[in-house]
């Protein structure tokens, strides 16, 4: 039994593959976010508003998971510990001390990435099951603490005033301009995974992942990348509970560091495709319309069949499609060139 | 003062054991295919629900009914483990735990269509009250619990050291490949091993439903205590487990008491991240 | 077309399908309820549920055998031409982000005209926002936070008395217990929850002892959803206060009484706030151990005697349910009650005229099935007329003890210890 085969490989190694296929999954997540930039202009119900700024706010944690869950391959289950960490930091300097809360929301960034570090430091020398274990541990003694905790709110939890609406303060009435931050911090949170795929960090951590002897051997510094790849993640991962914070105007311990959340985040990314970087964009979608249209369809009947619904749903995906959406298309054309291949060399099966 | 601490012990024990029972169903299914099984809090909770229905319709005392519940769990976890878990055997560790948390939240949305979410509880039954023992106050349901956990305990270690199938079992869980080519089956191992899984955690359920309120998300009181204990004992240890329990239980009173109730979970948290650095395998478990 | 907006499409003719059927009827006043339907607290929610259904049943069907009752003739609301109200349920799971996603959903997609909720104070929190935003009114029967009607919102309306009463309440009755009764009351011990509302619990209490001269001997906050209060009752034996305030959930308000008797932990009283020890499981499971606890409640069966609706309305209730009233079924009844009659009075759907309406709320005790003088709202929004009650449980049933005034029992005090109980 081996703990190294955190993240299964695709059938087929994905530098097999035509450029063709990687060019198009870049292109086809510029022209999602091409789109996504006149979403408002079509959908102007606020109700549909909010559900589009939900999907975003899901890729984006997604996103910032799959730096750490899906490149790095050390599956955390306790990122909510992050989101929490931001959006409590954002909110105290903001609400108690009249910081700028664009400040705040960077501030909690860094608070987030230096706990991270200490967390990290401890937790990487454990492989596979320990670890995922150990980040949920963490994860709630971090709850159990800010539960506690006086200065921040207690059990009580804090409130962002609502008086006040602007870009300085970073609350608004409309929909619009907390959609198209949330489209930001997910481009800027895409744009972070997108540079650690594609320098040498992309092949260390690939080598982690799939040859950690030979990485080692190869003198591969292993904590020191995943450490990296970890407060990468957690920074983006406390941004992303800043917006919450600041959209919601309420925070309280369960709701921004419940294990719930930490769940969420990783079954965005597997839902999509872990270890890619639109895998988490389009798990996000999926998860959020299932989510919210099972509850609107059926959350007034008391009898518990939207969360029937949305759990079949996820062990579907789970068990049918382990690589999540994108793997699946991946195999889909690869097959699909296969077959050309063949038909071109007039090969018959 | 003294008296205190010593009760506080026995009632961390008592509970320990309690803990110690759900988590061997659990070490069991990890033990023997590697698979960390976020639902088990659910096999707890329908344990639970077929101790208190055959206690409401029939007037069945839930110790009479207790070997019914395993028989019936042991089916459930069968079926789970043919339907759903078969096919992921293989799969990476991520889409096992979404199974497995995909499976809980479907447990608990069933419960709650089928039972309603209401607090139900088995008021009366043969081992309701409790006596002293030198000062010291015992609830009989917990000794009888207790007494049941280790029972349970030893009856599965001894299937486990002490027969055929536990032995195939056994080597199932210590290499699967070399056991196939013994002739074992390991689809057939793995699905008794859910099956026993499951059976105590519905041991556990219908032992706890004697004392402790049942609803469908009654899982998630004890699925976290039981991923420590699992841990602490070692993964795929079942006399790990036992001991872990216990000291689980006793280090959750005790620091409550001593500490301030507010931290007691934090306080065994912290503990159990403190053995996992310096004994990732924790006590038992096998390096 | 991209796929995210294809799948709002999606969504959106599956909603529209859904609220198809009924949107378009004439006639037809839509209200939102926030409730949590699954989760923790999803028992309460469906009691609650029911005693919704069962006032809307009353206001658009009659109900003969409750003539006092407003509204209680039937079709529906006579100022809007008969117009029928329709419930429109959204469960919240008790997550104050999803309160607020569906209270936008109800205000913006189901074009509901008030909102009607959210029981958990910490939701109560997040949707009543969405409301304020959006200028509909926000009727809340039964949150207790006291913060709630802190925030000067114009369209948040509570029509159930607040912690920091409920808490005074606790004071008031041991002084009036030493004047009547000469039981002298100093040494407390607080027992509270740790979430919103158990911890401000918590801080009204310690703030008022300290003002009134008690002795607090102990404060506990304990962590909800445990699996054993062991060490919790091991301090209060240890702090050997004469009364424990308590204010627990149903889970573990029945685990606290189980581990009392376990333990032989008998204190004078335990005094309890309300929630578990009021829901109707709580007798049910510990039957005789359940006695002599005092509670706090707002509803109790036998103050029928001072106002028969609150017997008949609850023979209906039970008629349908097979259970009674409790403080919260019997308060989220009112809320709706108040809601409608706003409606009514405001002659139109307008949120405007119905937030107007209900700033003149005036509602005599005689028309609602509360021990209150009344509903009126203050500038803030708190209705000013709720008040409290304590109970006794005696020989398995709720028996109002305080104030003296409405009492239907002589309160029993101290509590028999456990070892001296039949």
């Amino acid at each position: 039994m081996s703990n190294n085969a955190v993240v299964s490989q695709p059938a087929e190694p994905p530098q097999s593959l035509p450029r063709k296929t990687a060019g198009t999954g870049y292109a086809l997540m510029l022209a999602l976010l091409v789109i996504a930039v006149f979403v408002p202009q079509f959908v102007d119900s606020p109700s549909h508003q909010n559900i589009a700024i939900l999907i975003l706010m899901a890729a984006q944690m997604g996103v910032a998971w799959n730096i750490v869950g899906g490149y790095a391959g050390q599956v955390s289950l306790g990122q909510a510990a992050f989101y929490g960490i931001g959006a409590y930091t954002s909110t105290l300097l903001f609400a108690q001390f009249g910081l700028n809360p664009w400040l705040a929301m960077i501030a909690g960034g860094g608070v987030a990435a230096l706990i991270s570090i200490v967390i990290g430091w401890s937790c990487f020398r454990l492989k596979g099951h320990y670890f995922a274990m150990a980040t949920i541990a963490v994860a709630e003694i971090i709850q159990i603490v800010f539960t506690n905790w006086e200065f921040a709110g207690g059990a009580v939890g804090l409130t962002i005033p609502m008086d006040q609406q602007g870009w300085d303060v970073f609350v608004f009435a409309s929909k619009v301009p907390y959609y198209y931050i949330a489209l930001g911090l997910l481009v800027l949170t895409l744009l972070a995974n997108l540079m650690i795929e594609r320098s040498y960090f992309g092949y260390y951590f690939r080598a982690i992942k799939d040859e950690p002897d030979a990485a080692r051997s190869l003198g591969v510094n292993l904590r020191k990348y995943k450490l990296i790849a970890f407060a990468v993640s957690s920074f983006f991962t406390a941004l992303g509970g800043s917006f919450y914070a600041q959209k919601e105007l309420y925070i309280d311990p369960a709701s921004v560091l419940g294990t719930g959340l930490s769940i969420k985040m990783a079954l965005v990314s597997i839902l999509g495709g872990i270890g890619t970087l639109s895998g988490p964009v389009l798990g996000a979608g999926i998860l959020t319309l299932i989510d919210e249209g099972t509850r609107a369809l059926f959350g007034g009947t008391g009898r518990g069949t939207d969360l029937i619904i949305y759990a079949a749903l996820i062990i579907v995906v789970a068990v049918y499609y382990p690589n999540g959406v994108i793997g699946w298309f991946k195999s889909w054309m690869a097959r699909r060139q296969a077959v050309q291949s063949q038909v071109a060399r007039g090969e018959h099966q | 003062m003294s008296e205190i601490l010593v009760q506080t012990l026995v009632s961390g024990l008592l509970i320990g054991l309690i803990y110690a029972l759900v988590a061997i169903g659990l070490t069991m299914i990890f033990g023997v295919m590697d698979i960390i099984n976020f639902s088990h809090g659910e096999f707890l909770m329908f344990g639970m629900y077929s101790s208190f229905w055959m206690f409401s319709l029939y007037a069945l005392d839930p110790m009479f009914t207790l070997p019914l519940t395993a028989l019936f769990l042991f089916g459930l976890g069968v079926v789970v483990y043919k339907l759903v878990i078969s096919k992921i055997t293989n799969a990476p560790m991520v889409s096992q735990i979404f199974t497995t948390f995909g499976l809980m939240l479907l447990f608990r949305g069933i419960a709650q269509f089928l039972w309603k979410p209401d607090f139900r509880t088995i008021e009366k039954s043969m081992v309701s009250g409790h006596f002293s023992l030198a000062g010291i106050q015992v609830g009989t349901p917990q000794l009888t619990a207790g007494v049941g956990a280790i029972l349970v305990t030893v009856g599965v270690y001894l299937f486990i050291t002490k027969t055929r199938l536990g032995a195939a079992l056994e080597a199932t869980a210590a290499d699967k490949e070399a056991a196939r080519l013994m002739g074992i089956d390991s689809q057939k191992m793995f699905a008794l091993a859910w099956g026993i899984g499951a059976a105590c955690a519905g041991v556990a359920g219908g032992l706890l439903s004697t004392f402790f309120p049942i609803f469908p998300d009654v899982g998630a009181n004890f699925i976290l205590i039981a991923f420590v204990v699992v841990n602490l004992g070692g993964f795929g240890s079942i006399v790990g487990a036992l001991v872990a329990g216990i000291l689980v239980g006793v280090i959750e009173v005790m620091g409550g008491f001593l500490l301030g109730p507010q931290y007691k979970l934090a306080i065994v948290l912290v503990l159990f991240l403190a053995v996992l650095m310096f004994r990732p395998q924790g006590l038992m478990g096998k390096a | 077309m991209s796929v995210k907006t294809m799948c709002i499409r999606l969504v959106q003719a599956g909603a529209a399908m859904a609220i198809s059927v009924s949107a378009y009827a004439q006639q037809e006043i839509r209200i939102g309820v926030l409730y949590p339907l699954t989760g923790a607290a999803a028992s309460s929610g469906a009691e609650m549920k029911s005693a919704l259904e069962l006032a809307v049943d009353i206001i658009n069907n009659g109900a003969k055998s409750v003539p006092g009752l407003p509204f209680s003739a039937g079709g529906g609301l006579p100022n809007l031409k008969g117009a029928k109200i329709k419930l429109v349920f959204a469960d919240h799971q008790g997550n104050p982000q999803v309160g607020a996603t569906e209270a936008e959903r109800l205000i913006t997609q189901e074009k509901v005209v008030a909102l009607v909720g959210s029981y958990s104070s910490n939701v109560t929190v997040t949707s009543s926002q969405v409301a304020e935003r959006y200028k509909i009114p926000f009727v809340n029967p039964e949150s207790s936070s006291a913060s709630l009607t802190q925030r000067n919102f114009k369209w948040f309306f509570r029509t159930t008395a607040h912690d920091d009463l409920f808490v005074q309440n606790f004071f008031e009755f041991f002084k009036e217990l030493e004047a009547r009764k000469g039981v002298k009351v100093k040494k407390l011990a607080a027992f509270n929850e740790n979430t919103l509302w158990g911890n401000e619990t918590t801080k009204l209490e310690v703030k008022l002892a300290a003002e009134k001269g008690y002795d607090l001997a102990k404060t506990i906050s304990y962590p909800a959803k445990g699996t054993q209060l062991t060490s919790e009752v091991q301090l209060l034996k240890a702090a050997a206060p004469q009364v424990v305030m308590q204010s627990s959930y149903l889970g573990d308000a029945i685990m606290a009484m189980k581990t009392y008797k376990e333990l032989g932990f008998s204190p004078d009283m335990i005094l309890a706030n309300n929630a578990g020890f009021t829901d109707t499981e709580f007798i049910r499971t510990l039957g005789k151990d359940a006695d002599y606890v005092i509670t706090r409640d707002v509803w109790a069966l036998d103050l029928a005697k001072n106002n028969p609706l609150i017997k008949q309305v609850n023979d209906l209730f039970f008629e349908r349910n097979k259970i009674n009233f409790t403080g919260n079924s019997s308060r989220t009844f009112t809320g709706l009650m108040t809601l409608a009659d706003a409606i009514n009075r405001a002659g139109s759907t307008e949120p405007e005229a119905i937030r107007k309406a209900l700033t003149e709320t005036d509602i005599p005790g005689n028309k609602i099935i509360m021990p209150w003088k009344g509903i009126k709202f203050d500038d803030k929004g708190q209705n000013m007329y709720g008040s409290g009650i304590l109970v006794q449980i005696i020989d398995g049933k709720y028996h109002t003890v305080w104030p003296f005034e409405l009492a239907t029992r002589e309160v029993v005090w101290p509590m028999p210890k456990w070892d001296q109980r039949k």
